[in-house]
């Protein structure tokens, strides 16, 4: 009754622009993240170029001090809120967790098709501080009281974009776990669940729970800027510190929503380019659970020179230091899983393995932040910000890269060029660490950040860092041209299973057709990356 | 995209045995009895116990408890629901109990 | 919409499923404990800080009007709770006739809070009016917090009553029934959800002297 050509593919059914962007399918709406997405993420990056070329030299380059701060704030609100912290979910988890899962759809569609509409929404509300009143807000994308509730740029629009992003956030956390609780395919427990939807489950209950802190916070902001007397304001008896209590106890978590998916991502990529089971899967599953968990208790690291009491930095302190062990299992985990493995070096694979090295860095710069006293000497230096870049781009991003090579074929149908593909990793990755490294010793010289001018003394590792800016940009680009290329002029017929992956997605047809699925999954049998009895699948 | 299948309900192995239970007028009855008779408790403490003052707050605030889990565990249902939902409730109310206490820390040893 | 074609998976996210519908409800309620909870951390905070002038300024507050608010939305919650019954039982009338009271007993709420409110705006302690920027720190604190939160409340009131009409329309056109109940019961964790906060707004604001 079914034939192979019954089995048409998402792209080939319903066409026009109308079909996608009311679409309810999760293969349609991960693509429209996809799209959007990148559109802002190349904005950011304009945006963070021009702050470098600013700071290629001491004085003046390019812009005023007021509007680098404007430009720096736009650059972390963009980058933060319109990309990251959707990326890997809102993209590669809304278009793989039902195949993975072995299921056609999320649990609410529709709700799924309101998420990408209200983060458009709220991607307009960001982007049209631009064009009106003073301009983008100045106040960095923290919005600290009591400067955003003075300053006369537009914090309001900024920070209710803010909110209705949040929005956006919260259903697709919300829509992640019913679907992971009801739609597993008979047979898949729990425990027999690929990482990436594991992590994706802890992601989801952070976007869940956390998010709400912050659109309450926003609101009170937007409050005491409409009526000019507010909660966080001193001469009602009201704290500023409060309000940086009430922001970090959402962003800190946040920063787990950023990572939490990358790790799934990386738990995906090795075993595959290994051709090996993943080392301590439930040590793996089992600790982003933790980290979702103990990463809520952490908060006030941030907040270490704010004038937050001594007995609450001691504590804050301690209580972070403990989220460095379930990461460090992961990294442990996934280095065991590369040994002995029969090693395929292709793109994802080369992403992976720079991920390692990259949030590690990130990882123990970390810790030397979290530790009380060189953080008294650190915060709001460079060094910060080369932290945070490492974990969340050289991490997190880099993570993003490599989910887009990986599973490229399987969503196009098609391969990219894969050489090229390979140069334009390393001119990336070179450009990347020859943009951040250098601000981890800028920051350790003492060179304060969210400054448009610097003393000379800081000059070489600035330069190094603005060179290093542009040949990432080259880097990214080769690598962006070579995949949209791909699409063109890509090889076509890569079959179900290019890379031998073993999860569920690579039994179905590339492009998967509508219902995700033209026959019925197989699970492995001992676990989902059971390659020592591999399913045979035929094409 | 696909028909939505009306009648079709996907295979759940729990689902062959959930019984919908159906809370009687009753019990519902019952449980705003109990619920009016806390009101009048922390109303009657606080108004008539105000010499007391922080043992009437803390009381207040344990009534209040009191009647959340009340409206919880019978009008929401949870008496009937799968374990899950009370489990994640207490999750919820963990973290937020923890959000408060690291907070109310900071300000108290300022 | 396409006919599926070919293969068929057991598993649909496009099946009705209510157990799955109620999952994302109390998941939603979860944030809404966690957006109102921010507020409650304010005020603990604030409280903490400025112990005497908050027990002060809730002497301002209508012990009496606070009571009955309670009490409204305490019976609301019964009703709506049977009228869950109602529709479980297959009497779609009496659902009805049970949410319409619940509908009325929210107005009842939205009507005192406005005596409330606009005794308070009549007396200058809304934030920006004269009185109100003479107040003591602490009051001030007070004050908008009250105005903040109950006004906060009072919109998930709304939101909440608008759900009600909804399941009363729909109960009404035969959308709902003894089958496929799910929206009533997802209409009634809300309210509750809306109850649950007040319990909790009520004797931190008019209760602590």
């Amino acid at each position: 009754m079914a034939t192979a050509t019954a089995n048409i593919n998402f792209f080939q059914a319903k066409k026009g622009i109308f079909s996608w962007i009311f679409s309810v399918d999760h293969k349609r709406i991960g693509l429209l993240y996809l799209y959007s997405l990148m559109t802002f993420f190349l904005v950011g990056v304009t945006l963070g170029l021009l702050m470098r070329y600013e700071l290629l030299n001491p004085g003046k380059d390019l812009v005023e001090a007021q509007t680098y701060n404007q430009i720096f704030t736009l650059h972390g609100v963009i980058m933060i809120f319109l990309f990251i912290i959707p990326s890997i979910p809102a993209v590669f988890g809304n278009f793989f967790l039902p195949i993975m899962l072995g299921t056609d759809d999320v649990s609410f569609p529709r709700l799924n098709l309101l998420s990408w509409w209200i983060y458009i929404i709220g991607a307009i509300m960001a982007l049209s501080t631009l064009v009106f009143g003073d301009g983008p807000a100045d106040t960095g994308w923290t919005f600290y009281a009591p400067y955003s509730v003075n300053t006369t740029t537009n914090v309001s629009m900024s920070v209710l974009a803010a909110f209705v992003l949040g929005f956006s956030s919260i259903l697709t956390g919300l829509n992640f776990i019913v679907t992971i609780h009801r739609l597993r395919t008979p047979g898949m427990t729990f425990l027999k669940m690929p990482l990436f939807a594991w992590s994706l489950y802890a992601t989801s209950w952070i976007q869940l729970l956390a998010t709400p802190i912050i659109g309450i916070t926003l609101l009170m902001i937007v409050a005491e800027r409409a009526l000019g007397v507010g909660l966080f304001d001193p001469s009602i008896g009201g704290d500023p510190i409060l309000y940086q209590h009430l922001f970090w106890i959402y962003s800190h978590p946040a920063v787990y929503i950023m990572a939490l998916p990358a790790f799934g991502i990386i738990s995906e990529l090795l075993p595959t380019f290994s051709q090996r089971t993943i080392f301590g899967y439930k040590a793996i599953a089992f600790s982003s659970l933790a980290i979702a968990f103990v990463g809520y208790f952490i908060w006030g690291h941030h907040m270490f020179t704010s004038g937050m009491s001594g007995t609450a930095r001691f504590i804050f302190s301690i209580l972070t230091f403990l989220v460095a062990i379930p990461t460090a299992i992961k990294v442990f985990n996934w280095v065991a899983t590369l040994y002995k493995g029969s090693i395929n070096v292709q793109p994802p694979l080369l992403y992976a393995l720079a991920f390692i090295f990259q949030f590690m860095i990130g990882g123990f710069t970390g810790l030397i932040l979290g530790a009380l006293a060189t953080d008294i000497h650190l915060h709001d230096t460079y060094f910060v910000v080369g932290h945070f870049h490492y974990v969340m781009f050289g991490g997190t991003g880099f993570a993003f890269f490599g989910a887009l090579h990986y599973w490229y074929p399987k969503i196009w149908g098609r391969m990219y060029n894969i050489k090229v593909a390979n140069i334009a990793f390393t001119i990336f990755f070179i450009g990347f660490n020859l943009l951040y490294f250098p601000m981890l010793i800028a920051g350790l010289m003492g060179m304060p950040r969210r400054y448009y001018d610097y003393l000379p003394e800081f000059h070489l590792p600035n330069m190094i860092s603005t060179y290093g800016s542009w040949v990432l940009a080259v880097g990214l680009l080769l690598m962006l041209g070579n995949l949209i290329a791909g699409f063109y002029k890509g090889k076509r017929g890569v079959g179900r299973n290019p890379w031998g992956g073993i999860t569920l997605e690579w039994q179905t047809m590339s492009p998967p057709p509508v219902q995700n699925f033209d026959r019925m999954p197989v699970i492995p049998k001992n676990g989902p990356y059971d390659y020592e009895n591999k399913p045979t699948i035929n094409e | 995209m696909i028909i939505v299948m009306e009648n079709h309900k996907n295979h759940h192995n729990e689902d062959q045995h959930e019984t919908h239970h159906i809370a009687s007028y009753k019990e519902h009855f019952s449980t705003l009895a109990a619920l009016l008779l806390l009101t009048v408790v922390t109303v009657v403490v606080s108004v008539f116990g105000a010499n007391l003052a922080t043992l009437s707050v803390a009381t207040a605030l344990l009534i209040a408890t009191i009647k959340v889990i009340v409206v919880a565990y019978y009008f929401m249902h949870l008496k009937y629901e799968k374990k899950i939902y009370s489990w994640l409730i207490l999750l919820v109310v963990v973290l937020f109990v923890a959000f408060t206490v690291l907070t109310a820390i900071e300000y108290l040893n300022r | 919409m396409e006919h599926a074609t070919g293969f068929v998976l057991p598993n649909s996210g496009h099946n009705r499923d209510a157990e799955a519908s109620k999952m994302g409800m109390w998941l939603f309620l979860f944030t809404e404990l966690l957006l109102f909870g921010g507020l409650f951390i304010v005020y603990m905070v604030y409280r903490l800080m400025n112990h005497d002038a908050f027990l002060l300024s809730s002497f301002e507050l209508n012990v009496a009007m606070g009571t009955i608010n309670t009490v409204v939305l305490l019976v609301s919650s019964m009703t709506i709770a049977m009228s869950i019954t109602a529709i479980q039982k297959g009497n779609s009338i009496l659902s009805i006739k049970l949410l319409a009271t619940t509908l009325i007993l929210s107005l009842v709420f939205m009507i005192i809070k406005y005596f409330e409110w606009s005794a308070k705006i009549h007396h200058g302690f809304f934030p920006g009016m004269e009185y109100y920027s003479n107040l003591p720190k602490g009051e001030a604190l007070f004050f908008f917090l009250y105005f903040f939160m109950t006004g906060l409340h009072a919109l998930h009131i709304i939101i909440g009553a608008v759900l009600i009409a909804v399941v009363i329309y729909r109960t009404k056109k035969g959308q709902v029934h003894s089958e496929n109940y799910t929206l009533t019961e997802n209409a009634g964790l809300y309210w509750h959800l809306v109850d649950l906060i007040w319990i909790y707004l009520f004797p931190l604001f008019y209760l602590i002297h």
